[in-house]
């Protein structure tokens, strides 16, 4: 917040007489403090009337310090250029996936869903640099993202994952409770997702497992296992980190407005 | 439901995937066992009434109430004020005159720059009255009004906070709301200077407040009371027709995302 509150400062200051529209900072409510008055990031994790971990709030992905004078972009995390980054080794690639991510990144991932203004997809829009929401209901978790302001549900009804389900960017998500640990379970992706920038495919046999646990209230851990043995050979598991976002709210970007990059994308 | 059926059938081959048919939990039954959608709202822990649930915006009875063919209707049908907000007033909307010579252009020209056919969002209150279906989910502090097209969703502040004085410019505003007995009235600001509230292309601009008074009269209904105060684009402020939602059972919101296979950008260029 403070990061993008810096570099949106430094804008503004540029560009005064052209944007000088005021900051969202509505202060955030029920934020837990230090003895000096500092957010408390490492008290416990809030809970719900029903006793659940609540894992409302607003969360990015990554929250590395500005350099001096204030950062002119959000960071992109490791994983959202690469979800094996910190894993050992390579993927667990099928040949043809191995292949499909060598061309990708040849052509410098020109055919990337999301830079043409697609929807980020599950589970990658956990990785995306803009800021998302996450909404408790006792039957639903509803995530709200900046990016194109769209929203994905996970269905905490007890309902089952469809059979055959129309494949979609989002597939159809249910979660259901082990403990303090939220455990969404996705089917029903369509084919051809990019799973982050590099290019690591996923496809219509996936199945995706998210294990949220919220271990204090300033962080949630997200453990995402990707099953696809269309482009896997053995199922594998990514540990994704989200940090809150305090005192603002979501702004909306929308990507496919005043767009005039595609036409470039010609690859190296 | 019955015309998904037969396209299913039709095209079985190529797409097989299920409709989605979870049945709605809680809804109020006829003594015949058909739901009761004139049963009371349901409400809120803390007594407020409840407007969760998926609705579409009726059709409505000015121009659009063409009955459906034998079987039901292959597509969804475009509400009488998603052609039009002033649907039904007498004399239409106090449009300024360059606002009216404004309508008449984009008449003259098929309305071919409407953001909506650019995959633009639709904004506020035009997010309303879309074809497609809609939810609403709500805390006591928050409401979401969510929408399939572009799977995208508005958010409706409810824990008290002031309107920002001067917002960033954006196609939702930014919208709060406070409880006047059992009608939510949300306001809005902070819109961008060049939407299109409907189909006609009448236009909101940056100067525009919107107030919506939601209501739940029944289970089956919602009732949406839009008021716009736009100086620059009209002569006097105004309300349009009521609008009617009515509730959708035993199934799930669809993601329309209207730039996959995008096809019709560049045949839109008037006459």
């Amino acid at each position: 917040m403070n990061r993008r509150f810096r570099a949106i400062a430094i804008a503004a200051a540029l560009t005064a007489s052209l944007s000088a529209a005021q900051w969202l900072k509505y202060p955030t409510s029920g934020v837990p403090k230090t003895p000096s008055g500092l957010p408390n990031l490492g008290a416990p994790a809030p809970r719900t009337s029903d006793g659940k971990v609540d894992f409302s709030g607003m969360w990015e992905a990554d929250n590395r310090p500005c350099p001096p004078g204030g950062c002119n972009d959000m960071p992109l995390s490791a994983q959202f250029l690469d979800i094996g980054a910190g894993l050992p080794g390579e993927l667990p690639y099928q040949p043809w996936a191995a292949e499909v991510v060598k061309q990708r990144t040849a052509i410098a991932g020109q055919g990337d869903h999301e830079s043409h203004c697609l929807p980020s997809g599950v589970p990658r829009m956990l990785w995306h640099p803009t800021f998302r929401r996450i909404v408790q209901f006792p039957d639903l978790l509803l995530f709200l993202n900046e990016r194109n302001l769209s929203y994905r549900q996970v269905f905490t009804d007890g309902r089952p994952l469809p059979a055959d389900p129309q494949p979609s960017w989002n597939g159809y998500s249910t979660g259901r409770w082990e403990g303090d640990t939220l455990v969404v379970e996705t089917n029903g992706l369509r084919d051809g997702l990019w799973l982050d920038r590099k290019g690591d495919p996923l496809t219509g046999a996936a199945k995706v497992t998210e294990r949220f646990r919220r271990p204090n209230y300033g962080n949630l851990e997200v453990d995402v296992t990707i099953d696809d043995p269309n482009a896997y050979t053995k199922p594998w598991t990514a540990t994704v980190q989200q940090f809150i976002v305090l005192n603002t709210e979501l702004l909306a970007y929308f990507c496919n407005e005043n767009e005039r990059d595609v036409a470039h994308f010609v690859g190296k | 439901m019955k015309s998904i059926f037969v396209a299913i059938i039709a095209i079985s081959a190529p797409l097989g995937a299920q409709w989605l048919n979870y049945p709605t939990p809680g809804v109020p039954k006829a003594a015949n066992g058909k739901p009761n959608l004139s049963a009371p709202a349901p409400k809120t822990a803390d007594g407020k009434p409840d407007f969760s649930g998926m609705w579409q915006a009726f059709r409505g009875v000015m121009n659009t109430n063409r009955p459906c063919p034998t079987g039901e209707c292959d597509e969804l049908r475009d509400t009488d004020h998603w052609l039009n907000y002033g649907a039904g007033m007498p004399g239409g909307l106090p449009y300024q005159p360059w606002a009216a010579a404004k309508l008449k252009q984009r008449e003259a020209d098929l309305g071919k720059d409407d953001p909506t056919s650019y995959c633009l969002p639709l904004g506020t209150p035009r997010d309303l009255v879309a074809p497609g279906f809609k939810k609403i989910v709500h805390t006591p502090g928050l409401m979401v009004l969510m929408n399939e097209r572009n799977a995208s969703f508005r958010q409706i502040f409810i824990d008290g906070r002031p309107l920002p004085e001067d917002p960033q410019p954006s196609w939702s505003g930014y919208s709060t709301a406070k409880w006047e007995g059992d009608t939510l009235v949300v306001q809005t600001n902070g819109l961008r200077d060049d939407m299109w509230l409907d189909r006609s292309g009448s236009p909101l601009t940056d100067a525009a407040k919107v107030t919506e008074r939601f209501r739940r009269p029944n289970y089956g209904h919602l009732e949406i009371e839009v008021s716009i105060d736009d100086p620059k684009a009209y002569t006097k402020p105004w309300t349009a027709t009521k609008i009617t939602e009515n509730i959708r059972l035993n199934t799930e919101m669809l993601d329309d995302n209207c730039v996959e296979g995008e096809r019709d950008m560049k045949h839109m260029v008037g006459k």
